[in-house]
């Protein structure tokens, strides 16, 4: 029983119905109590019902009455067969309210079974909160700015349309270097204002903050990818790397803006950079004429008379002028780049001329020589040959040193490319160690992640589900109890079993003990019409008969009281849980009170 | 530039920072602070006068001593004064002429911002749960700003985010 009252009082203070943390079994219910809970149950079931009746008992014992009149009433329409009147709530006892309230609660709607036909997911959850919380914003009807309340604060002021605009801003971590220049220091400490005041309107701060900090980091980030990637393998500091790259960048948009010029061609004023000589030249007349064409102009509107013809002409003049400067200036430039190539020509020329000279001033000294060695030619071949020994034999010792010499060396260099090599080897081992490290921190920063996303969500989870561990429980509970009533039942069948073979058995030895009784009975009444004695002993064979039987009849008798007495012990168990006694003293109480209020109407009737 | 010397040499400080600020897209300095001591005419050639010296100071990388020297006829106290300003604020201000060149071409994207919309039902539609996105983007376009507003649903969305990647990518293979 003390299940089913935890399951009650558990569902009941689900209801609304405020049950002390002290009680836990539904005998130790008040009058009060019961009212409150039945009252409770009655609304949620049938609200129409329900909403007329007092969750609380008057004090006045009449009214008291009614109200018990019309919650059993309230309980019959509602469906309940069982026994009820008002002494259910007043004179309560343990089992009428114990099947009452489980009635009730059977009937209670099932607020998880409504849950659950609807979808489920946090998506299907966020849209169902978004709409309702629309729905409840749309209720709300609009109102001046004057009379706005905290309420309309949120939705209605200006504050929710603001967009996000950006200002620039001024920050010291900004300019990294140069700390140590005590101007920028008097400047951060005395000019420069703090970041909330550096805006036009309050609204900008919170966007230009965060619009800066996630260009720091976004900066931060690619650098660092950027670094992971490239940066690692092309074995630079990262200073180098950043230069390099500065002078590789800076090479590509001058080839972009220089192929875009020659693209594009001369006259537009467009490109910045390195026009060639013609253009510059084409620039500056085409400027000339412009100033040349305005002040003739001017001049000629002061005049003010019929100078319109004249002004054509010279307009025509001017521009056949122009043309003219034009090829003129066209023709110029073809004829010095013309020049300019013949004068590279004739400048080759003379280089090589220069070169033939050396060449051959070089072979007129050698036959110089020769000649001036003739006259004593033999000697002189002699001295040469001897000279030609020696500087041979001066070669070959030279090279023997020499091969001396190259011997360690060569195996120096081996041992040193070795060393690169092997060095080379282990640094791009290393590096590959690296990427991988950097692959697995990013793979399991992002499982923490996800595994903290996850954990989040269930406990999101776990949090809404509170009732569902109750239940769980209770299925337990009821799965050990329905083991328990299987075992109770074998019990059972096993006690019925044994009282049939016992039935059997005894029914097996009464027919044995008959007929027994009626062999000895015939064979002695046989020998009695003979022998004096054995008449006598015929005679105690009846008598110690009847007085089994009577014996056996006692015994029966006894079972039979012991079990009415057992019986009777349990009904006066039954009644004296009823309390029938105090309610008793309670209904006469009650009695009294009743006739004290009618005596007092009466006497107030009398007097009215 | 003789304009200058009518005032303090620490209200000058104040001064050139406060153009610097301009410079840097942040607020000018006002005028009306200043309509005592120069006319309109006056107060837009020192504007001009400084700005110019700032951005050519660090654009080209004149060395201090330069500097000094075209601000030789004003008196020692009130160059100083310009002088330190610049070499604390060189730094900001290369940022700020660096992303003026890289704002080349003839419209360039200012400022831009978002707002997520959820269409819970139309006028034929009791209920519709299509998500919306409305863009705003500033777009400077020959110096003037041009607000553009769309509003765009989930197909046209991912077809400008991939165009945009595409974009993106461009830029990447450059470098």
């Amino acid at each position: 029983m003390e299940e089913v009252d935890k399951i009650l009082i558990h569902a009941l203070r689900q209801v609304g119905t405020e049950v002390g943390e002290d009680i836990d079994r539904v005998n130790q219910f008040t009058s009060e109590l019961i009212v409150e809970a039945v009252v409770k149950c009655i609304r949620v079931i049938d609200p129409g019902l329900g909403g007329a009746l007092p969750t609380s008992l008057p004090p006045g014992m009449s009214a008291r009455f009614r109200v018990g009149m019309s919650l059993a009433q309230a309980c019959q329409d509602i469906g309940y067969k069982g026994e009820i009147g008002y002494q259910t709530f007043l004179y309560s006892n343990e089992p009428e309210i114990r099947s009452l309230l489980m009635f009730l609660v059977e009937k209670l709607p099932r607020e998880s079974s409504e849950t659950s036909d609807q979808p489920t997911g946090k998506s299907a959850v966020l849209h169902r909160a978004i709409a309702a919380a629309i729905t409840a914003q749309l209720a709300v009807s609009w109102v001046p700015l004057n009379c706005r309340l905290p309420l309309h604060c949120k939705t209605q002021s200006k504050a929710a349309s603001h967009s996000f605009h950006v200002h620039p801003l001024s920050l010291p971590h900004c300019t990294k270097g140069q700390k140590s220049l005590k101007e920028v220091k008097h400047y951060q400490r005395d000019i420069l204002f703090p970041v909330t005041a550096q805006f036009p309107s309050q609204t900008s701060m919170v966007s230009s903050i965060l619009e800066q900090h996630t260009a720091e980091l976004s900066n931060a980030q690619e650098w660092d990818t950027e670094w992971k990637s490239q940066g690692l393998l092309s074995r630079l500091t990262p200073q180098e790397y950043h230069s390099r790259k500065l002078t590789r960048l800076r090479k590509r948009i001058e080839e972009q803006l220089r192929s875009a010029a020659a693209l594009g061609s001369a006259p537009s004023d467009l490109i910045l950079t390195k026009g060639t000589h013609f253009t510059h030249t084409q620039k500056f007349t085409f400027t000339q004429e412009v100033a040349a064409l305005t002040s003739p102009v001017h001049t000629g509107r002061q005049l003010e008379g019929d100078t319109q013809p004249r002004q054509q002409e010279e307009l025509a003049f001017l521009q056949q002028q122009f043309q003219q400067l034009c090829s003129d200036v066209e023709q110029i430039a073809a004829d010095m780049k013309h020049i300019s190539v013949t004068n590279a020509q004739v400048f080759d020329e003379l280089k090589q001329m220069e070169l033939d000279n050396v060449e051959n001033d070089e072979k007129m000294q050698v036959k110089k020589k020769t000649i001036d060695l003739l006259p004593d030619a033999d000697s002189n071949l002699q001295k040469l040959q001897s000279q030609v020994e020696a500087s041979a034999n001066r070669v070959v010792n030279l090279a023997s040193q020499w091969e001396k010499h190259r011997a360690p060396l060569i195996e120096e260099h081996r041992t040193l490319k070795e060393f690169c090599s092997s060095k080379d080897l282990e640094s791009s081992r290393k590096l590959s160690e690296i990427k991988s490290l950097h692959e697995k921190i990013q793979v399991a920063t992002e499982e923490a992640k996800k595994k903290e996303e996850l954990y989040k969500q269930l406990v999101t989870e776990l949090e809404s589900l509170p009732q569902d561990v109750s239940r769980s429980a209770y299925t337990q509970r009821i799965l050990e109890i329905v083991g328990n009533i299987k075992k109770q039942k074998e019990e059972i069948s096993k006690i019925l079993s044994d009282t049939k073979e016992l039935q059997k058995e005894i029914n097996s030895l009464t027919g044995k003990l008959d007929r027994s009784f009626a062999v000895t009975d015939e064979l002695v009444f046989k020998d009695a019409k003979k022998d004096e004695s054995v008449r006598k002993s015929y005679k105690y064979l009846a008598a110690l008969h009847e007085n089994c039987n009577l014996l056996i009849q006692t015994i029966e008798d006894t079972g039979t009281i012991l079990r009415e007495i057992r019986d009777l012990e349990e009904q006066i168990e039954t009644e004296n849980c009823n309390k029938t006694v105090a309610n008793l003293e309670r209904i006469l109480d009650d009695y009294k009170v009743i006739r004290q209020e009618n005596s007092t109407l009466a006497a107030k009737v009398r007097e009215g | 530039m003789e304009a200058l010397g009518r005032i303090s040499a620490t209200d000058c400080v104040k001064l050139c920072h406060g153009v610097v600020d301009g410079l840097c897209g942040r607020e000018p300095p006002c005028r009306s602070d200043y309509s005592a001591t120069w006319s309109l005419e006056e107060w837009l050639q020192l504007l001009d006068y400084l700005t110019g010296l700032f951005s050519l100071a660090v654009g080209s990388n004149v060395p201090d001593e330069e500097v000094l020297v075209k601000l030789s006829d004003l008196d020692h106290s009130h160059a100083e004064a310009v002088r330190s300003v610049l070499r604390a604020r060189q730094e900001e201000i290369r940022r700020a002429l660096l992303t003026r060149t890289n704002s080349i071409s003839s419209a360039t994207l200012q400022d831009f911002d978002w707002q997520l919309k959820l269409a819970l039902s139309s006028d034929k539609i009791s209920s519709l749960n299509t998500p919306l996105l409305s863009l705003g983007l500033d777009v400077r376009e020959n110096g003037a700003l041009r607000p553009i507003t769309m509003e765009l649903n989930r197909e046209e969305l991912s077809m400008l985010v991939s165009s945009l990647e595409a974009a993106n990518k461009v830029v990447l293979q450059l470098k």
